[in-house]
Formats: structure tokens, sequence, C-alpha cells
């Protein structure tokens, strides 16, 4: 249903998300957010790209990673967004509170400058 | 740690047994685990069962006086259903130890008696005893956890209002369904002055109880700011400051609110992150309300919320819905989507606010069949008649 693994660029650490994130495994997601991020990255990056599906609970642990992050002074970014995530993005404003990037690349750019 | 003692009944009609007993158990006594009492037959047992509340499990003889074992295996449940028997029965008699099986004793031991085989029988019925009571009681806090969730269930619904304005050339009509006892979406009509009317429909993130806590102050809050405010923009601004004014754990909830005028037919609405609502037009075709740029209630402080108004005419319906509704799932894992959400008034142009609402819930449910529901379901129709009809 959902899969997390990630990859890592420098000190920059790559999430990605595969499948449904929902009201059955949205703890589930947050454990893997949590595992995948180390106490030395700078910043964090969720490719979505493969990500089918993503409830209000989903986007809840999303919020909630992105305020520990900005505590911890960690940059957090979401990139490569489907069309219908993108969607949900717009109508929920989330494209407002956090930066949205079409692809690895740009994400990291934006990072880095 | 000094360990729980528990009390043996020891039922049996040969009296050299008890001395026997105490001393070959003396260091499970002394140490406080094991304490006994004896009865010789099977009445005196169920005397002794019901004067003490105490006893954890029976040890019994079979051949007695009186009343045999087997007899008082099926009496004991009369006592205390919650008692576990271990039955002491000649070596080989099969008969009789399946006859005891069959009446429920836990488990047997054979004479003459190995008293460290006894012990690790006892010990083993101890402990399922153990576990069988833990059961028990996580049961019965289930069954209260339960009936709490039925009161915050009804609490819940009461507090949606199920009358509805119909002045003039306008009816509304709503309706909700959790997925769970206590859900996260919930809806709103307000009287306003000049017999204008504010309508909300809401969705708090997740689902079950810490939502309808969430729910529950979104409402009253939503219910405070509408009152005397003119601009939905406004209203929703407050809203959201309030909201995140005391939220640590990241909750949100998606709201749209707008205010219906039935002088003119003009609905301005401010939204809040939630799915835009239908305009359907007489002949049943609809299209999606402008977008309004706001964002989800609760996260972001000092958010502006941009308002937008659109003239609901005579036969067009108003729809706002849920994502309950728009991502409901059947068993092929499709969703029911925004189409056949479309096709539905295509087909059945709206002419009643009642009908349309539930007409809706009918068809997800069709579509769904028997998938479970796995997200709350809300609905709030608004229809102007057509003059003369």
């Amino acid at each position: 249903m959902m899969e997390v693994t990630s990859e890592r660029r420098g000190s920059t650490v790559i999430i990605s998300t595969a499948g449904r994130v929902d009201g059955s495994n949205a703890s589930d997601f947050q454990d893997a957010l949590e595992a995948n991020i180390g106490a030395e990255d700078s910043a964090v990056i969720l490719n979505l790209a493969e990500l089918d599906y993503i409830s209000s609970a989903g986007l809840r642990i999303i919020l909630l990673s992105a305020k520990n992050l900005r505590q911890r002074e960690v940059g957090f970014s979401i990139c490569s967004l489907s069309s219908s995530v993108h969607e949900l993005f717009i109508i929920s404003g989330f494209d407002q509170i956090i930066a949205i990037h079409s692809s690895p690349e740009t994400a990291l750019a934006a990072q880095e400058s | 740690m000094a360990e729980a003692t528990y009390k043996i009944l020891v039922v049996d009609d040969e009296v050299d047994l008890e001395p026997l007993m105490l001393q070959r158990m003396r260091r499970d006594i002394r140490s406080g685990r094991y304490c006994f009492v004896f009865a010789h037959n099977g009445v005196e047992a169920l005397e002794k069962l019901s004067e003490d509340e105490g006893i954890d499990m029976v040890l019994s003889d079979i051949n007695m006086p009186q009343m045999d074992g087997l007899t008082l295996l099926e009496q004991i449940p009369t006592v205390d259903p919650n008692i576990k028997s271990v039955i002491v029965s000649a070596y080989g008699d099969m008969k009789n130890i399946r006859t005891a099986m069959n009446r429920g004793a836990f488990d047997f031991v054979t004479k003459p008696l190995d008293f460290a085989d006894l012990r690790i029988t006892i010990e083993r019925t101890l402990a399922h005893l153990t576990e069988w009571r833990a059961a028990l009681a996580s049961r019965d806090q289930l069954v209260s956890l339960q009936r709490e969730l039925d009161v915050a269930s009804k609490m819940q619904k009461s507090i949606l209002p199920t009358r509805f304005p119909s002045k003039g050339d306008y009816e509304v009509f709503a309706h909700m369904e959790p997925a769970r006892n206590v859900g996260g979406d919930f809806y709103d009509v307000v009287n306003l002055e000049n017999d204008r009317i504010g309508l909300c429909i809401a969705d708090v993130s997740d689902k079950g109880v810490p939502a309808a806590l969430f729910m529950m102050s979104s409402r009253t809050l939503l219910k405070g700011a509408s009152i005397g405010c003119e601009n939905p923009g406004d209203v929703l601004r407050e809203v959201n400051d309030l909201l995140r004014e005391t939220n640590d754990s990241e909750m949100f909830v998606t709201l749209l609110y707008g205010i219906f005028d039935p002088a003119t037919g003009d609905f301005t609405y401010a939204n809040g992150g939630h799915n835009e609502p239908l305009l359907v037009r007489p002949d049943g075709t609809s299209s999606l309300l402008p977008r309004t740029g706001g964002i989800i209630l609760g996260v972001v402080p000092g958010v502006e919320f941009a308002h937008n108004t659109v003239n609901i005419g005579p036969g067009e319906t108003l729809f706002l819905y849920t994502d309950g509704v728009s991502e409901a799932m059947n068993v092929e894992a499709e969703e029911f989507g925004m189409d056949r959400l479309a096709a539905i008034f295509a087909e059945n142009p709206p002419r009643d606010a009642e009908a349309t609402t539930m007409g809706v819930f009918k068809a997800v449910h069709a579509f769904a069949g028997e998938t479970p529901q796995s997200d709350d379901i809300t609905c709030l129709t608004l229809h102007r008649k057509e003059p003369g009809s």
C-alpha cells in the first residue's frame, strides 16, 4: 500500500513515498519519515512522484514533519507531485504552506541557493 | 516482590490427602504463593465456593460420596463461571477424563499424585486464569469505552441541525454519516440578520475521537464568528487564528462558509481549503464554484481569506459536500469521483433539497457496495424553487 525509501545527496535526504497514505497507515508514514531523517541532515526533500493518494490524515503528518524540521532549522520541501495530488495541494492551500518543486533537481537547487 | 496468593480448593474424600498436600506444597505455602482449603465431597465443595469468593481454582477427585467430581464440574459455573478446575483421575481412566474435559475441566492429573507434575499443572492453570481475568477486564473496559463513544456520537449528532429554514423560494437540507462512532465532518446553518442564512461545510483532518474534539471547537468558533459578520473571509480569518492558538498537534479543518441572501439569490463565500461546491442548473448541468484561493484552517496564523459571490437563480441548486463523497471507494478500489457526482444531477436535475441530498448518499452507498465506509460523508443542498413550482 505504502512504500518509503530514501537516498542522500550531500547533507540533503530525499525521501520518496509511493502508494497510498490514508488514516489506516498515517502513523506508519510518520514513523517512516522520522526513521529516514538523520540528525546530520540539513534539508529534507519529500519526493511524491509515486504517491497515488493522500488523505487529510496523511497531510497532517506532512504538516507535523514540516513543523518539527522548522524547529530544528532543517530545510523542507516537496517535489514531483502527480496531477491529482497537486490538485489536492492547491485546493487545500498546502502549496502556500510548503515549498513545492517540479523535480528533485529543482528542489535541490532551491535548497542550495 | 511478593507474588499474589492463589487460593486452591482441594476436593477429595481421602482424609490423608490434606496433610500430604500441605507437606509437599509447604514451600509454596510459606512463600505465600498458594493457600489451600479442603472439602471432602462435591456438596461440601460447592458450599465452600459460595462462602469464599477468593477461591481461584479447584482440584477435584472424581469418585466421592454424595456428589462426585463430574457432577461438581457441572455445578461450579453456577457459583462462579470464572473458576478453573483440574481433575484427579485414576491412571488410564480415559472415559472419565474425556467426560471431565467435556464438562469444562481445564486439565487433569492422575493418581498416584506426582507432586512435581501437579505443581506444573497448577502453575499452568493459574497462568491461564491470570490471562483470562486480564481479557475479561479488557472486555469490560472496551464495553465502557464503547458506551462513552455512543454518548459522544449522540452529542455530536445532536449539535448538527436537523431542522432547516425553508422560507420564500428556497429550501436547505443537510446530512452527515460518520465512518466511525464519531466523526470530523460537520455542517451548520446559521440564521443571520435580514433573513439571510450562513451555510457551512467542514472536514477535520483524520477521523475518530481527536477529529471529533477538533470538530466541536471548530464548529463553536465558526458559530461565534459568523453572527454579526458580513464578510465570510473575515469569519474564516477569525476561526483560523483562534484554532491556531491552541493547536499543537497540527490538526486542521477544511471549511467553506458562505452567506445566502434570499432577496437577491446571491451566495458570497470564502474557502478554507475545502472542495469547491457545485452549482447545478435547472437542466442538470453543473460547474464548480470559482476558487477563492484560501488555505486549511488551524495551521498558519494571520491568513487573509478572499471571498467571491455567485448568483443562485430560480431552479438552481448549490451542492456542498466533503471528500467522503468524491473519494468513496468501491470493491475495485475506484473512486466515486466528480464525474459520477455530476452524472447524478444530469440524470435527475434537482427539484428538492432533501431528495437531492439523500439521493447522493444512496448513489455513494450503491457504488461502494460491500466496501466499508472509510471517511465521514456530508452533503448540504440549497435549492431555489422555480417560480410557480
